[in-house]
C-alpha cells in the first residue's frame, strides 16, 4: 500500500528538521505510538505501535532504522514490527522530505506500508483506510505541534 | 484454537448491561457467535469473558403491532427468512435473509449479532437504513432508540456505548403503496456491493424515497442527495435521473479498493444495482 501526503507548516525548515529528530516530542505526533527509545542517535530507534479497528487491536514492537539522511531535506527510514499474539507483521518504508515555500515548510512523506499475517483477514481495504487515517492524523499533529510553538 | 474464557449466563438485559459495564473491553456479548468465535479462534480478538445472551428468549421474537415491526435482536437469520409475518409485511427483508451467507450461518447467526459486529460486508444494515429502522439500545435502567443510519459509525464500529445491549430492531410497517428492495453483488458469500431502495409509488409518482449503500465501503450509508433526484418525481422523470443518482450513491458508498474489486468498479456496480432495484419497484 502506497501513501503520499504533504503538509504545509508555518515554521522554518530548520525548526521542522529539529523537531523530527526530537524523538520525545515527535513521537507524540504518531498516533498509537509509545515507549519510544533511542538505540543509536540518528540511526536506530524502537517504539511500540498500538492500533485498533473496532474490536481488533494490534501491538507492534517496532524497530525504526534511518537508512539515509540529507541534512534539512530528506530522511529515508524503515520501520518493522511483529505482533506475535495475533501473528501479524508490518513493514513501513518511509521517505520524508522537507522544502521551503515562502515562509513555510512543506513536509512531504511517501509511505509504503505492508501488513502481513492474520491481520490481513480484516481485508486490505480496511487496513488501507486505517493506515490513511493514521497518516493524516500524524501530519496534522506535526503541523499543530510546530505551529503552536511558533 | 479457541483460548479459554469465562462464560457468563445472565438472566436479564439489565444483568447483561451490568456485566458489560463491569468488565469493559475484556467482555463481549455472545449471541450467535458466527463472526465472534471465528475471530476468537483466529486469535484476532481476545476476551476473558463471553456474555451468553441466548437464554434471553424474550429477545428472540418477531411481532407486528401498531404500525411497527419488532424484531428481537436474538432472532436468527433463519427465523427471519422463514417468518410468515415478515413475508407478508416486509418481503424484501425475507429475501435478503434467504441470501445471507449459507444455511449454517443463518441457523446460528442472529440479526443483533450481525448488526453489532458491524462487519462491512454484511447485508442487513443497508436495508435497515433504507427502511428507516430504529435500534433499541438498553442499559440497566434506561432504553433509547438509535436510527439505523446513525447506528453504523465505521467498519466494525457502532454507536452503541460500552454497556448498551441491542435488544430490538423496530421498522415502520410499510404502507400499501410502499415497496423496498435490496440487491447485492459479490463473489462467494461476502457481498462486495449492496444497495437498498425503499419508496412509495402511486399515481402521484414516487415519494418517501430512501436509498442506502453498503458493503463497498466501511459502513452502510444513507444517500439523501441521490434520494432527492428520485423523490417527488414521476416514475418517468425519476427513471431519467437514475444515472445521476447512481453516480452520487456510488461516491457516497466510500468504496474501498480490495480483492472484491476496485473503487471505480464498485461505484459503477452501485449505479447498476440502484437502477435495477428502482425498476423492480416501479414496474
Amino acid at each position: 500500500m502506497q501513501f503520499q501526503k504533504e503538509v504545509e507548516i508555518t515554521a522554518p525548515r530548520e525548526k521542522v528538521w529539529q523537531f523530527i529528530w526530537d524523538v520525545d516530542r515527535f513521537i507524540l505526533c504518531v498516533p498509537g505510538c509509545r515507549d519510544a527509545k533511542t538505540i543509536e542517535e540518528g540511526k536506530r530507534y524502537t517504539a511500540t505501535i498500538v492500533e485498533k479497528v473496532g474490536p481488533f487491536k494490534v501491538e507492534f514492537p517496532t524497530i525504526i532504522e534511518v537508512i539515509e539522511r540529507e541534512e534539512l531535506s530528506r530522511i529515508k527510514a524503515q520501520a518493522s514490527g511483529a505482533d506475535n499474539k495475533i501473528g501479524s507483521r508490518m513493514k513501513i518504508d518511509l521517505d520524508v522530505s522537507l522544502r521551503t515555500q515562502d515562509d513555510r515548510t512543506i513536509l512531504g512523506f511517501v509511505a509504503g506500508v505492508d501488513v502481513l499475517g492474520k491481520l490481513a483477514a480484516l481485508g486490505h481495504g480496511i487496513i488501507k483506510r486505517k493506515a490513511d487515517q493514521v497518516l493524516d492524523e500524524f501530519a496534522q499533529a506535526v503541523k499543530q505541534k510546530l505551529e503552536e510553538k511558533a | 484454537m479457541l483460548r479459554r474464557f469465562r462464560l457468563e449466563e445472565p438472566g436479564s438485559v439489565a444483568e447483561v448491561s451490568e456485566l458489560l459495564g463491569r468488565f469493559g473491553e475484556s467482555a463481549k456479548v455472545y449471541a450467535g457467535g458466527t463472526e465472534l468465535l471465528l475471530a476468537m479462534k483466529e486469535g484476532l480478538v481476545r476476551y476473558e469473558r463471553l456474555i451468553n445472551i441466548k437464554g434471553l428468549s424474550e429477545l428472540g421474537e418477531v411481532s407486528i403491532d401498531n404500525g411497527t415491526i419488532r424484531i428481537g435482536a436474538l432472532c436468527t437469520h433463519r427465523q427471519l427468512e422463514t417468518s410468515s409475518a415478515l413475508q407478508q409485511k416486509l418481503p424484501s427483508l425475507v429475501k435478503l435473509e434467504q441470501n445471507v451467507a449459507n444455511v449454517r450461518v443463518r441457523q446460528a447467526g442472529t440479526i443483533g449479532g450481525n448488526l453489532c459486529f458491524a462487519e462491512p460486508h454484511a447485508d442487513p444494515g443497508t436495508l435497515l437504513v433504507a427502511l428507516g429502522a430504529r435500534m433499541i439500545a438498553e442499559k440497566s435502567s434506561t432504553k433509547r432508540e438509535i436510527a439505523a443510519e446513525d447506528f453504523f459509525v465505521d467498519a466494525y464500529e457502532t454507536s452503541l456505548e460500552a454497556d448498551d445491549v441491542l435488544t430490538e430492531i423496530r421498522i415502520p410497517t410499510p404502507g400499501v403503496d410502499s415497496r423496498s428492495a435490496y440487491l447485492k453483488f459479490g463473489y462467494l458469500e461476502r457481498p462486495s456491493v449492496g444497495v437498498a431502495v425503499a419508496l412509495t409509488v402511486n399515481a402521484g409518482g414516487v415519494s418517501n424515497t430512501k436509498i442506502a449503500v453498503g458493503c463497498a465501503g466501511p459502513a452502510p450509508r444513507r444517500v439523501a442527495e441521490a434520494e432527492a433526484l428520485i423523490d417527488g418525481k414521476s416514475t418517468q422523470e425519476a427513471t431519467r435521473n437514475l444515472s445521476a443518482a447512481g453516480a452520487i450513491a456510488g461516491r457516497a458508498a466510500q468504496a474501498i479498493s480490495d480483492l472484491h474489486g476496485s473503487q471505480e468498479y464498485k461505484e459503477h456496480i452501485v449505479g447498476v444495482l440502484l437502477r435495477r432495484a428502482f425498476q423492480s419497484l416501479v414496474s
